[in-house]
Protein backbone atom coordinates (compact mmCIF):
# COMPACT_ATOMS: atom_id res chain seq x y z
CA UNK A 1 0.00 0.00 0.00
CA UNK A 2 1.07 3.45 -0.91
CA UNK A 3 2.09 5.82 2.13
CA UNK A 4 -0.60 7.82 1.61
CA UNK A 5 -3.43 7.00 -0.39
CA UNK A 6 -6.65 9.18 -0.86
CA UNK A 7 -9.82 6.85 -1.92
CA UNK A 8 -12.35 8.28 -3.57
CA UNK A 9 -12.40 11.84 -2.00
CA UNK A 10 -14.85 14.03 -2.33
CA UNK A 11 -15.71 17.47 -1.06
CA UNK A 12 -18.55 19.74 -0.99
CA UNK A 13 -18.80 23.57 -0.37
CA UNK A 14 -21.99 23.68 -0.33
CA UNK A 15 -23.52 23.04 -3.93
CA UNK A 16 -19.67 23.63 -5.36
CA UNK A 17 -18.24 20.04 -6.08
CA UNK A 18 -14.76 21.20 -5.20
CA UNK A 19 -12.86 17.23 -5.02
CA UNK A 20 -14.53 15.00 -7.59
CA UNK A 21 -13.51 11.72 -6.87
CA UNK A 22 -10.06 11.65 -6.08
CA UNK A 23 -8.13 8.68 -6.02
CA UNK A 24 -4.25 8.94 -5.60
CA UNK A 25 -1.42 6.46 -3.89
CA UNK A 26 1.74 9.02 -2.90
CA UNK A 27 5.12 6.73 -2.21
CA UNK A 28 7.33 7.55 0.84
CA UNK A 29 9.79 9.87 1.06
CA UNK A 30 8.96 11.39 -2.29
CA UNK A 31 8.04 15.25 -2.93
CA UNK A 32 4.66 15.50 -4.95
CA UNK A 33 3.72 18.73 -6.44
CA UNK A 34 -0.10 18.87 -6.70
CA UNK A 35 0.09 21.77 -9.54
CA UNK A 36 -3.31 23.29 -11.00
CA UNK A 37 -4.70 27.16 -11.63
CA UNK A 38 -6.34 28.47 -8.74
CA UNK A 39 -9.56 27.12 -7.87
CA UNK A 40 -8.72 23.75 -9.00
CA UNK A 41 -8.75 21.68 -5.13
CA UNK A 42 -5.54 21.38 -4.99
CA UNK A 43 -5.23 22.83 -1.75
CA UNK A 44 -8.49 22.01 -0.51
CA UNK A 45 -7.11 17.76 -1.06
CA UNK A 46 -3.85 19.38 1.07
CA UNK A 47 -6.07 20.40 4.11
CA UNK A 48 -8.03 17.31 3.92
CA UNK A 49 -4.85 15.49 4.53
CA UNK A 50 -4.25 17.47 7.37
CA UNK A 51 -7.33 17.50 8.80
CA UNK A 52 -8.44 21.06 8.56
CA UNK A 53 -11.13 20.52 5.75
CA UNK A 54 -13.28 17.60 6.35
CA UNK A 55 -14.39 15.30 3.21
CA UNK A 56 -17.75 14.77 2.24
CA UNK A 57 -17.14 10.76 0.90
CA UNK A 58 -13.98 8.91 0.64
CA UNK A 59 -11.21 8.06 2.76
CA UNK A 60 -7.71 8.73 3.73
CA UNK A 61 -4.97 6.63 4.60
CA UNK A 62 -1.33 7.21 6.07
CA UNK A 63 1.31 4.55 6.96
CA UNK A 64 -1.28 2.14 6.57
CA UNK A 65 -4.07 3.61 8.82
CA UNK A 66 -7.21 5.33 8.25
CA UNK A 67 -7.01 8.91 9.35
CA UNK A 68 -10.01 9.94 7.83
CA UNK A 69 -11.68 10.89 11.29
CA UNK A 70 -8.16 11.92 13.16
CA UNK A 71 -8.00 15.04 14.84
CA UNK A 72 -5.56 17.53 12.74
CA UNK A 73 -3.18 17.62 15.79
CA UNK A 74 -3.02 14.05 16.43
CA UNK A 75 -2.18 13.22 12.63
CA UNK A 76 1.59 14.27 13.00
CA UNK A 77 1.67 16.49 9.75
CA UNK A 78 3.49 19.15 9.70
CA UNK A 79 1.99 22.52 7.13
CA UNK A 80 3.95 25.22 5.91
CA UNK A 81 1.22 27.82 5.17
CA UNK A 82 1.17 30.60 2.26
CA UNK A 83 0.69 33.67 4.73
CA UNK A 84 3.59 32.28 6.89
CA UNK A 85 0.98 32.15 10.11
CA UNK A 86 3.89 32.96 12.24
CA UNK A 87 3.12 33.75 15.59
CA UNK A 88 3.76 37.59 16.02
CA UNK A 89 4.26 37.75 19.81
CA UNK A 90 6.80 35.09 19.46
CA UNK A 91 9.99 35.37 18.64
CA UNK A 92 11.77 32.81 16.25
CA UNK A 93 12.92 30.21 18.65
CA UNK A 94 9.71 30.04 20.20
CA UNK A 95 7.65 30.03 17.25
CA UNK A 96 10.10 26.78 16.79
CA UNK A 97 9.77 25.33 19.92
CA UNK A 98 5.87 25.58 20.30
CA UNK A 99 5.22 22.28 18.36
CA UNK A 100 7.48 20.78 20.82
CA UNK A 101 5.85 22.44 23.78
CA UNK A 102 2.42 21.11 22.69
CA UNK A 103 4.62 17.62 22.65
CA UNK A 104 5.93 18.25 26.34
CA UNK A 105 9.28 18.04 25.71
CA UNK A 106 12.17 18.71 28.26
CA UNK A 107 13.66 22.12 28.09
CA UNK A 108 17.12 20.99 27.06
CA UNK A 109 15.50 18.91 24.38
CA UNK A 110 13.38 21.50 23.46
CA UNK A 111 16.57 23.82 22.77
CA UNK A 112 18.78 21.08 21.52
CA UNK A 113 16.25 20.40 18.47
CA UNK A 114 15.05 24.24 18.03
CA UNK A 115 19.13 25.02 17.57
CA UNK A 116 19.32 22.08 15.33
CA UNK A 117 16.76 23.47 13.13
CA UNK A 118 17.89 26.70 13.02
CA UNK A 119 21.01 26.03 11.62
CA UNK A 120 19.28 23.92 8.76
CA UNK A 121 17.42 26.60 7.24
CA UNK A 122 20.41 29.21 7.95
CA UNK A 123 18.68 31.13 10.39
CA UNK A 124 21.68 31.44 13.20
CA UNK A 125 21.53 34.13 14.95
CA UNK A 126 17.94 35.05 14.50
CA UNK A 127 17.06 33.16 17.25
CA UNK A 128 15.55 36.09 19.37
CA UNK A 129 14.37 37.96 16.03
CA UNK A 130 10.53 38.68 15.90
CA UNK A 131 8.20 37.92 12.51
CA UNK A 132 7.56 41.57 11.98
CA UNK A 133 11.34 42.53 12.09
CA UNK A 134 12.63 39.51 9.60
CA UNK A 135 11.59 39.21 5.45
CA UNK A 136 9.88 36.91 3.84
CA UNK A 137 12.00 34.26 3.02
CA UNK A 138 13.49 34.76 6.81
CA UNK A 139 10.16 34.13 7.74
CA UNK A 140 9.21 31.10 5.53
CA UNK A 141 12.29 29.76 6.65
CA UNK A 142 10.69 30.02 10.44
CA UNK A 143 7.44 28.07 8.85
CA UNK A 144 9.87 25.77 7.40
CA UNK A 145 11.55 24.95 10.51
CA UNK A 146 8.56 25.25 13.04
CA UNK A 147 7.18 22.28 10.58
CA UNK A 148 9.62 20.39 10.73
CA UNK A 149 11.19 20.51 14.28
CA UNK A 150 8.72 17.65 15.48
CA UNK A 151 9.78 15.50 12.61
CA UNK A 152 6.36 14.83 11.07
CA UNK A 153 5.26 11.77 9.00
CA UNK A 154 4.11 14.09 6.23
CA UNK A 155 5.33 17.79 5.57
CA UNK A 156 2.71 19.93 3.68
CA UNK A 157 3.44 23.10 1.46
CA UNK A 158 0.69 25.33 0.96
CA UNK A 159 1.71 27.82 -1.56
CA UNK A 160 4.83 28.55 0.40
CA UNK A 161 7.28 30.47 -2.05
CA UNK A 162 4.10 32.76 -4.09
CA UNK A 163 4.66 35.82 -1.54
CA UNK A 164 8.10 35.78 -2.29
CA UNK A 165 10.35 37.91 -4.95
CA UNK A 166 12.01 35.43 -7.89
CA UNK A 167 15.22 35.38 -7.11
CA UNK A 168 14.90 34.62 -2.83
CA UNK A 169 11.88 32.06 -4.41
CA UNK A 170 14.73 29.82 -6.47
CA UNK A 171 16.84 29.71 -3.55
CA UNK A 172 14.03 28.86 -0.90
CA UNK A 173 13.37 25.75 -3.25
CA UNK A 174 16.72 24.64 -3.15
CA UNK A 175 16.26 24.80 0.66
CA UNK A 176 13.50 23.07 0.61
CA UNK A 177 14.29 20.21 -1.60
CA UNK A 178 17.70 19.94 0.54
CA UNK A 179 16.17 19.59 3.46
CA UNK A 180 13.58 17.36 2.31
CA UNK A 181 16.03 14.69 0.81
CA UNK A 182 18.50 15.21 4.03
CA UNK A 183 15.43 14.33 6.14
CA UNK A 184 13.29 11.97 3.93
CA UNK A 185 10.49 12.99 4.97
CA UNK A 186 7.05 12.65 2.44
CA UNK A 187 6.56 16.05 1.25
CA UNK A 188 3.58 17.33 -0.73
CA UNK A 189 3.80 20.39 -2.27
CA UNK A 190 0.99 22.96 -3.64
CA UNK A 191 1.83 25.18 -6.33
CA UNK A 192 0.15 26.99 -9.48
CA UNK A 193 3.76 27.51 -10.96
CA UNK A 194 4.31 25.00 -13.21
CA UNK A 195 8.19 25.88 -13.18
CA UNK A 196 8.51 25.34 -9.76
CA UNK A 197 6.62 22.14 -9.97
CA UNK A 198 9.18 21.49 -12.69
CA UNK A 199 12.31 22.22 -10.48
CA UNK A 200 10.84 20.55 -6.89
CA UNK A 201 9.32 16.99 -7.83
CA UNK A 202 9.79 13.96 -8.11
CA UNK A 203 6.18 13.54 -9.43
CA UNK A 204 3.15 15.85 -10.62
CA UNK A 205 -0.43 15.53 -10.09
CA UNK A 206 -1.80 18.18 -12.05
CA UNK A 207 -5.58 18.99 -11.23
CA UNK A 208 -8.09 20.44 -13.12
CA UNK A 209 -11.54 21.37 -12.21
CA UNK A 210 -11.38 19.13 -9.01
CA UNK A 211 -9.57 16.17 -10.93
CA UNK A 212 -6.65 15.09 -11.02
CA UNK A 213 -6.09 15.56 -15.25
CA UNK A 214 -2.72 13.87 -15.42
CA UNK A 215 0.16 12.62 -12.90
CA UNK A 216 3.21 12.03 -14.10
CA UNK A 217 7.58 13.01 -13.67
CA UNK A 218 8.03 16.56 -14.30
CA UNK A 219 9.85 15.64 -17.29
CA UNK A 220 6.84 13.07 -18.83
CA UNK A 221 4.57 15.35 -17.75
CA UNK A 222 6.75 18.08 -19.69
CA UNK A 223 7.05 15.58 -22.95
CA UNK A 224 3.95 14.27 -22.92
CA UNK A 225 0.67 16.07 -22.47
CA UNK A 226 -2.45 14.10 -22.31
CA UNK A 227 -4.67 16.93 -22.78
CA UNK A 228 -5.27 19.75 -23.88
CA UNK A 229 -5.53 21.22 -20.23
CA UNK A 230 -2.24 20.00 -19.47
CA UNK A 231 -0.50 20.73 -22.37
CA UNK A 232 -1.91 24.73 -22.26
CA UNK A 233 -0.49 24.76 -18.33
CA UNK A 234 2.46 22.73 -18.24
CA UNK A 235 5.02 24.57 -21.27
CA UNK A 236 3.91 26.97 -23.64
CA UNK A 237 2.34 24.72 -26.21
CA UNK A 238 1.52 25.54 -29.93
CA UNK A 239 -2.26 24.42 -29.60
CA UNK A 240 -3.62 23.90 -33.00
CA UNK A 241 -6.90 21.91 -34.56
CA UNK A 242 -6.41 19.06 -36.66
CA UNK A 243 -7.92 20.76 -39.41
CA UNK A 244 -4.92 23.41 -38.59
CA UNK A 245 -2.05 20.82 -38.11
CA UNK A 246 -3.78 19.43 -41.75
CA UNK A 247 -3.08 22.79 -43.43
CA UNK A 248 0.23 23.19 -42.29
CA UNK A 249 1.69 20.01 -43.13
CA UNK A 250 -0.23 19.10 -46.13
CA UNK A 251 -0.83 15.70 -44.54
CA UNK A 252 -3.68 13.63 -43.84
CA UNK A 253 -2.64 11.26 -41.14
CA UNK A 254 -5.79 10.70 -38.37
CA UNK A 255 -4.65 12.60 -35.48
CA UNK A 256 -7.03 13.52 -32.65
CA UNK A 257 -8.48 16.20 -32.32
CA UNK A 258 -5.73 18.85 -30.90
CA UNK A 259 -2.27 18.74 -31.99
CA UNK A 260 0.38 20.66 -29.88
CA UNK A 261 4.08 21.32 -30.53
CA UNK A 262 6.13 22.66 -27.99
CA UNK A 263 7.92 25.96 -29.53
CA UNK A 264 11.56 24.40 -28.89
CA UNK A 265 10.80 21.57 -30.96
CA UNK A 266 10.45 23.59 -34.06
CA UNK A 267 13.63 24.42 -36.34
CA UNK A 268 13.66 27.71 -37.92
CA UNK A 269 16.29 28.56 -41.13
CA UNK A 270 16.38 30.53 -43.86
CA UNK A 271 16.85 27.83 -46.23
CA UNK A 272 14.61 24.43 -47.10
CA UNK A 273 15.48 21.66 -44.28
CA UNK A 274 16.79 18.60 -45.82
CA UNK A 275 13.83 15.91 -46.43
CA UNK A 276 13.39 13.73 -43.88
CA UNK A 277 10.66 11.13 -43.46
CA UNK A 278 10.24 11.36 -39.68
CA UNK A 279 9.75 15.40 -39.91
CA UNK A 280 7.32 17.94 -41.44
CA UNK A 281 8.33 20.88 -43.07
CA UNK A 282 6.61 23.87 -43.94
CA UNK A 283 7.32 27.64 -44.67
CA UNK A 284 6.57 30.72 -42.47
CA UNK A 285 6.60 34.39 -41.98
CA UNK A 286 7.97 36.29 -39.12
CA UNK A 287 5.80 38.33 -37.68
CA UNK A 288 7.47 39.76 -34.41
CA UNK A 289 10.01 38.39 -31.76
CA UNK A 290 10.19 38.61 -28.50
CA UNK A 291 13.35 38.17 -25.77
CA UNK A 292 12.70 35.49 -23.23
CA UNK A 293 16.32 35.88 -21.67
CA UNK A 294 18.45 33.84 -23.69
CA UNK A 295 15.46 32.69 -26.01
CA UNK A 296 14.16 34.45 -28.61
CA UNK A 297 10.44 33.84 -29.03
CA UNK A 298 9.12 33.83 -33.00
CA UNK A 299 5.68 34.69 -33.74
CA UNK A 300 5.40 33.05 -37.37
CA UNK A 301 2.60 32.72 -39.66
CA UNK A 302 2.03 29.81 -41.33
CA UNK A 303 -1.03 29.52 -44.38
CA UNK A 304 -2.63 31.78 -41.80
CA UNK A 305 -2.09 30.25 -38.42
CA UNK A 306 0.25 31.99 -35.82
CA UNK A 307 2.97 29.38 -33.99
CA UNK A 308 5.31 30.04 -31.69
CA UNK A 309 8.94 29.28 -32.17
CA UNK A 310 11.68 29.34 -29.47
CA UNK A 311 15.40 29.69 -30.74
CA UNK A 312 18.22 29.75 -28.28
CA UNK A 313 19.31 34.13 -28.28
CA UNK A 314 22.54 33.96 -30.59
CA UNK A 315 23.48 37.70 -31.10
CA UNK A 316 25.09 37.05 -34.51
CA UNK A 317 21.91 36.35 -36.32
CA UNK A 318 18.21 37.19 -35.77
CA UNK A 319 15.78 36.73 -37.98
CA UNK A 320 13.67 39.74 -39.67
CA UNK A 321 10.28 40.60 -39.71
CA UNK A 322 8.01 39.93 -42.69
CA UNK A 323 11.57 37.47 -43.66
CA UNK A 324 9.95 34.20 -45.45
CA UNK A 325 11.52 30.90 -43.08
CA UNK A 326 11.10 27.47 -43.04
CA UNK A 327 10.25 25.14 -40.16
CA UNK A 328 10.77 21.54 -39.30
CA UNK A 329 9.36 19.67 -37.24
CA UNK A 330 9.36 15.79 -35.93
CA UNK A 331 6.48 13.92 -36.07
CA UNK A 332 7.66 12.35 -32.62
CA UNK A 333 7.14 16.00 -31.44
CA UNK A 334 3.58 16.81 -32.74
CA UNK A 335 1.67 15.40 -29.60
CA UNK A 336 -2.02 14.59 -29.61
CA UNK A 337 -4.24 16.43 -27.44
CA UNK B 1 7.97 74.40 5.34
CA UNK B 2 4.39 76.28 4.72
CA UNK B 3 2.61 73.10 4.94
CA UNK B 4 4.55 71.91 8.52
CA UNK B 5 3.66 75.35 10.26
CA UNK B 6 -0.17 74.84 9.01
CA UNK B 7 -0.66 71.41 10.45
CA UNK B 8 1.31 72.33 13.24
CA UNK B 9 -1.08 75.32 13.70
CA UNK B 10 -4.29 73.42 13.37
CA UNK B 11 -2.96 70.75 15.67
CA UNK B 12 -2.45 73.71 18.31
CA UNK B 13 -5.60 75.21 18.00
CA UNK B 14 -7.28 71.80 18.49
CA UNK B 15 -5.55 70.74 21.27
CA UNK B 16 -6.14 74.49 23.05
CA UNK B 17 -9.76 73.66 21.94
CA UNK B 18 -9.72 70.22 23.74
CA UNK B 19 -8.20 71.39 26.78
CA UNK B 20 -10.08 74.99 27.61
CA UNK B 21 -12.67 73.63 29.71
CA UNK B 22 -10.56 71.37 31.70
CA UNK B 23 -7.72 74.07 32.00
CA UNK B 24 -10.71 76.44 33.65
CA UNK B 25 -12.19 74.06 35.82
CA UNK B 26 -8.77 73.65 36.96
CA UNK B 27 -8.57 77.13 37.70
CA UNK B 28 -11.85 77.25 39.22
CA UNK B 29 -11.11 74.78 41.49
CA UNK B 30 -8.20 76.65 42.98
CA UNK B 31 -9.66 79.64 43.79
CA UNK B 32 -11.64 80.73 46.52
CA UNK B 33 -13.98 83.16 44.62
CA UNK B 34 -14.55 83.86 41.17
CA UNK B 35 -17.26 86.38 40.57
CA UNK B 36 -15.82 89.13 38.63
CA UNK B 37 -13.42 89.04 35.86
CA UNK B 38 -10.25 87.64 37.58
CA UNK B 39 -10.76 85.32 40.21
CA UNK B 40 -9.24 85.96 44.22
CA UNK B 41 -8.12 84.09 46.83
CA UNK B 42 -5.94 81.25 45.77
CA UNK B 43 -6.20 77.77 47.60
CA UNK B 44 -6.16 74.09 48.04
CA UNK B 45 -8.96 73.64 50.32
CA UNK B 46 -11.11 72.12 47.89
CA UNK B 47 -8.79 69.51 47.03
CA UNK B 48 -8.05 69.16 50.62
CA UNK B 49 -11.56 68.37 51.60
CA UNK B 50 -12.43 66.61 48.68
CA UNK B 51 -9.71 64.34 48.32
CA UNK B 52 -10.03 63.49 52.32
CA UNK B 53 -13.68 63.14 52.23
CA UNK B 54 -13.89 59.03 52.85
CA UNK B 55 -17.49 59.39 50.84
CA UNK B 56 -15.65 60.35 47.58
CA UNK B 57 -13.07 57.98 47.87
CA UNK B 58 -15.47 55.40 48.35
CA UNK B 59 -17.57 55.98 45.13
CA UNK B 60 -14.26 56.57 42.74
CA UNK B 61 -13.46 52.76 44.06
CA UNK B 62 -17.44 52.03 43.22
CA UNK B 63 -17.13 53.77 40.07
CA UNK B 64 -13.53 51.78 39.16
CA UNK B 65 -15.35 48.58 40.32
CA UNK B 66 -18.59 49.14 38.15
CA UNK B 67 -16.50 50.02 35.37
CA UNK B 68 -14.15 47.17 35.47
CA UNK B 69 -16.53 44.29 36.02
CA UNK B 70 -18.42 45.30 33.01
CA UNK B 71 -15.66 45.23 31.24
CA UNK B 72 -14.21 41.70 31.95
CA UNK B 73 -17.40 40.03 32.03
CA UNK B 74 -18.29 41.53 28.71
CA UNK B 75 -14.66 41.07 26.92
CA UNK B 76 -14.58 37.47 28.05
CA UNK B 77 -18.35 36.70 27.19
CA UNK B 78 -17.41 38.71 23.52
CA UNK B 79 -14.26 36.57 23.27
CA UNK B 80 -15.97 33.09 23.62
CA UNK B 81 -18.58 34.29 21.38
CA UNK B 82 -15.98 34.92 18.47
CA UNK B 83 -14.08 31.98 19.49
CA UNK B 84 -17.22 29.61 18.25
CA UNK B 85 -17.83 32.16 15.23
CA UNK B 86 -13.89 31.98 14.42
CA UNK B 87 -13.50 28.29 14.40
CA UNK B 88 -16.77 26.73 14.49
CA UNK B 89 -19.45 29.13 12.57
CA UNK B 90 -18.00 31.68 10.66
CA UNK B 91 -21.37 32.38 8.35
CA UNK B 92 -23.08 33.40 12.28
CA UNK B 93 -20.91 36.80 12.30
CA UNK B 94 -23.13 38.77 10.53
CA UNK B 95 -25.63 37.99 13.16
CA UNK B 96 -23.33 39.04 15.98
CA UNK B 97 -22.74 42.12 14.35
CA UNK B 98 -26.38 42.74 14.01
CA UNK B 99 -27.44 42.31 18.07
CA UNK B 100 -24.14 44.26 19.20
CA UNK B 101 -24.76 46.94 17.33
CA UNK B 102 -28.46 47.55 18.55
CA UNK B 103 -26.87 48.74 22.02
CA UNK B 104 -25.94 51.81 19.99
CA UNK B 105 -29.72 52.34 19.03
CA UNK B 106 -30.50 52.59 22.91
CA UNK B 107 -31.09 55.95 24.78
CA UNK B 108 -29.44 55.25 28.24
CA UNK B 109 -32.52 56.75 30.37
CA UNK B 110 -34.63 54.50 27.88
CA UNK B 111 -32.59 51.47 28.61
CA UNK B 112 -32.51 52.65 32.05
CA UNK B 113 -35.92 52.56 33.15
CA UNK B 114 -36.67 49.14 30.95
CA UNK B 115 -33.92 47.06 32.95
CA UNK B 116 -35.53 48.82 36.28
CA UNK B 117 -39.28 47.89 35.25
CA UNK B 118 -38.42 44.67 34.01
CA UNK B 119 -36.14 43.02 36.55
CA UNK B 120 -37.11 44.96 39.76
CA UNK B 121 -39.57 42.31 40.62
CA UNK B 122 -37.14 39.42 39.60
CA UNK B 123 -35.84 36.83 42.01
CA UNK B 124 -32.85 37.45 43.18
CA UNK B 125 -29.96 37.91 42.07
CA UNK B 126 -31.24 39.36 39.01
CA UNK B 127 -33.38 42.10 40.93
CA UNK B 128 -29.88 43.14 42.66
CA UNK B 129 -29.55 46.68 41.65
CA UNK B 130 -25.63 45.97 41.91
CA UNK B 131 -26.02 42.87 39.54
CA UNK B 132 -28.58 45.08 37.53
CA UNK B 133 -25.91 48.18 36.62
CA UNK B 134 -23.35 45.99 35.52
CA UNK B 135 -25.54 43.89 33.45
CA UNK B 136 -26.48 47.11 31.86
CA UNK B 137 -23.55 48.29 31.47
CA UNK B 138 -22.51 45.23 30.14
CA UNK B 139 -24.98 45.75 27.10
CA UNK B 140 -23.99 49.73 26.84
CA UNK B 141 -19.87 48.99 25.80
CA UNK B 142 -21.05 45.66 24.16
CA UNK B 143 -20.99 47.40 20.41
CA UNK B 144 -17.23 48.91 21.27
CA UNK B 145 -16.09 45.71 22.69
CA UNK B 146 -17.03 43.27 19.77
CA UNK B 147 -16.21 46.15 17.32
CA UNK B 148 -12.73 46.40 18.92
CA UNK B 149 -11.84 42.92 19.41
CA UNK B 150 -13.63 41.89 16.18
CA UNK B 151 -10.69 44.56 14.63
CA UNK B 152 -7.85 43.07 16.83
CA UNK B 153 -9.07 39.50 15.74
CA UNK B 154 -8.69 39.66 11.86
CA UNK B 155 -5.72 42.03 12.34
CA UNK B 156 -3.72 39.20 13.52
CA UNK B 157 -5.92 36.42 10.97
CA UNK B 158 -6.67 34.66 13.67
CA UNK B 159 -8.38 31.54 11.74
CA UNK B 160 -5.03 31.45 9.88
CA UNK B 161 -2.86 31.26 13.51
CA UNK B 162 -5.58 29.07 15.19
CA UNK B 163 -4.81 26.33 11.94
CA UNK B 164 -0.49 26.51 12.28
CA UNK B 165 -1.22 26.31 16.47
CA UNK B 166 -3.73 22.62 15.45
CA UNK B 167 -1.05 21.56 12.99
CA UNK B 168 1.70 21.98 15.56
CA UNK B 169 -0.86 20.13 18.51
CA UNK B 170 -2.44 22.20 19.83
CA UNK B 171 -6.13 22.45 20.25
CA UNK B 172 -8.40 25.13 19.13
CA UNK B 173 -9.35 26.70 22.12
CA UNK B 174 -6.09 26.37 23.67
CA UNK B 175 -4.57 28.29 20.46
CA UNK B 176 -7.42 30.52 20.76
CA UNK B 177 -6.65 31.73 24.20
CA UNK B 178 -2.53 31.25 24.42
CA UNK B 179 -2.03 32.04 21.03
CA UNK B 180 -4.55 34.53 19.86
CA UNK B 181 -5.70 36.47 23.09
CA UNK B 182 -1.85 37.48 23.46
CA UNK B 183 -1.83 38.54 20.04
CA UNK B 184 -4.67 41.26 20.64
CA UNK B 185 -3.43 42.86 24.26
CA UNK B 186 -2.90 45.82 22.78
CA UNK B 187 -6.48 45.64 21.17
CA UNK B 188 -7.83 44.47 24.39
CA UNK B 189 -6.28 47.34 26.39
CA UNK B 190 -7.56 50.27 24.02
CA UNK B 191 -11.56 48.41 24.15
CA UNK B 192 -10.66 48.50 28.35
CA UNK B 193 -10.03 52.48 27.95
CA UNK B 194 -12.44 53.46 25.95
CA UNK B 195 -15.46 51.10 27.82
CA UNK B 196 -13.99 52.08 31.10
CA UNK B 197 -13.93 55.70 30.13
CA UNK B 198 -17.82 55.70 28.57
CA UNK B 199 -19.18 53.82 32.48
CA UNK B 200 -16.74 56.95 34.40
CA UNK B 201 -18.76 59.33 32.64
CA UNK B 202 -22.18 57.89 33.15
CA UNK B 203 -24.71 59.50 34.98
CA UNK B 204 -28.36 58.75 33.70
CA UNK B 205 -28.10 54.71 33.94
CA UNK B 206 -26.31 54.85 37.39
CA UNK B 207 -28.56 57.44 39.22
CA UNK B 208 -32.20 55.37 37.53
CA UNK B 209 -30.98 51.99 38.82
CA UNK B 210 -28.16 52.83 41.47
CA UNK B 211 -30.14 55.43 43.15
CA UNK B 212 -29.12 55.76 46.52
CA UNK B 213 -28.17 52.15 46.90
CA UNK B 214 -25.06 52.28 44.75
CA UNK B 215 -23.73 55.66 44.11
CA UNK B 216 -20.41 56.44 42.26
CA UNK B 217 -18.33 59.45 41.44
CA UNK B 218 -20.43 60.51 39.00
CA UNK B 219 -23.54 60.92 41.77
CA UNK B 220 -21.04 62.15 44.48
CA UNK B 221 -20.38 65.02 41.80
CA UNK B 222 -24.38 65.81 40.96
CA UNK B 223 -24.59 66.29 44.96
CA UNK B 224 -21.76 68.41 45.28
CA UNK B 225 -22.57 70.44 42.48
CA UNK B 226 -25.33 71.96 44.74
CA UNK B 227 -23.35 73.30 47.42
CA UNK B 228 -20.06 74.08 45.89
CA UNK B 229 -19.05 74.84 42.32
CA UNK B 230 -15.36 74.84 43.43
CA UNK B 231 -15.83 70.91 44.93
CA UNK B 232 -17.42 70.08 41.69
CA UNK B 233 -14.40 71.39 39.92
CA UNK B 234 -11.71 69.34 42.09
CA UNK B 235 -13.78 65.93 41.50
CA UNK B 236 -13.75 66.63 37.38
CA UNK B 237 -10.20 67.59 37.66
CA UNK B 238 -9.66 64.34 39.84
CA UNK B 239 -11.77 62.23 37.61
CA UNK B 240 -10.05 63.38 34.53
CA UNK B 241 -6.84 62.90 36.34
CA UNK B 242 -7.46 59.17 37.60
CA UNK B 243 -8.41 58.22 34.32
CA UNK B 244 -5.15 59.63 32.17
CA UNK B 245 -3.33 57.80 34.64
CA UNK B 246 -4.72 54.88 33.59
CA UNK B 247 -4.40 55.74 29.94
CA UNK B 248 -1.11 56.51 30.79
CA UNK B 249 -0.10 52.89 32.08
CA UNK B 250 -2.00 50.94 29.21
CA UNK B 251 0.29 53.28 26.58
CA UNK B 252 3.09 52.31 28.43
CA UNK B 253 2.61 48.84 28.78
CA UNK B 254 1.51 48.67 24.88
CA UNK B 255 4.65 50.63 23.95
CA UNK B 256 7.25 48.54 26.07
CA UNK B 257 5.58 45.47 24.76
CA UNK B 258 6.06 47.23 20.98
CA UNK B 259 9.80 47.92 22.03
CA UNK B 260 10.35 44.46 23.20
CA UNK B 261 9.52 42.99 19.69
CA UNK B 262 11.41 45.67 17.93
CA UNK B 263 14.95 44.83 19.70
Amino acid sequence: MAYIRFEHINKYFGENHVLKDINLDIEREQLVTLLGPSGCGKSTLLRCLSGLERITSGRIFMDGTDITDIDPRDRNIGMVFQQYSLFPNMNVAENIAFGLRMKKLGKNDIAKKVSEVIGMVELSGKEKAYPANLSGGQQQRVALARAIVTRPKVLLLDEPLSAIDAKLRRSLQQSIKRIQSELGITSIFVTHDQDEAMVMSDRIHLFHNGEIEQSDSPISIYTNPRTKFAAEFIGHYNIITAAQFHKITGGTDTVSENVAIRPEAMEISLTPHEKKENSYQFQGIIINHLSHGNVLRYNVEVSGISLEVDVLFRSFYLYENGQTIFISVEHRNCLPV
Amino acid sequence: MKKSRASKGTILIISLYLVMPLLLTFLYSIFTEWNEVLPNGLTLKYYKEILLDKYFLTSVLRTMLISAIPFILCTSVVLLALYVIIVYHPGWDKYMQMLCNIPYALQGIILAISVLSLYVGAPYPLSNRFVMVVLTYCIVILPYIYRGLKNSLDTVNAKCLIEAAQMLGANRFYAFFKVIVPNILSGISIVAMLSISIVFGDFAIINIIGGSYYQTAQMYLYKKLFSSGQASSVIIVVMFGLTLILSGIVNILNKKKVRNRED
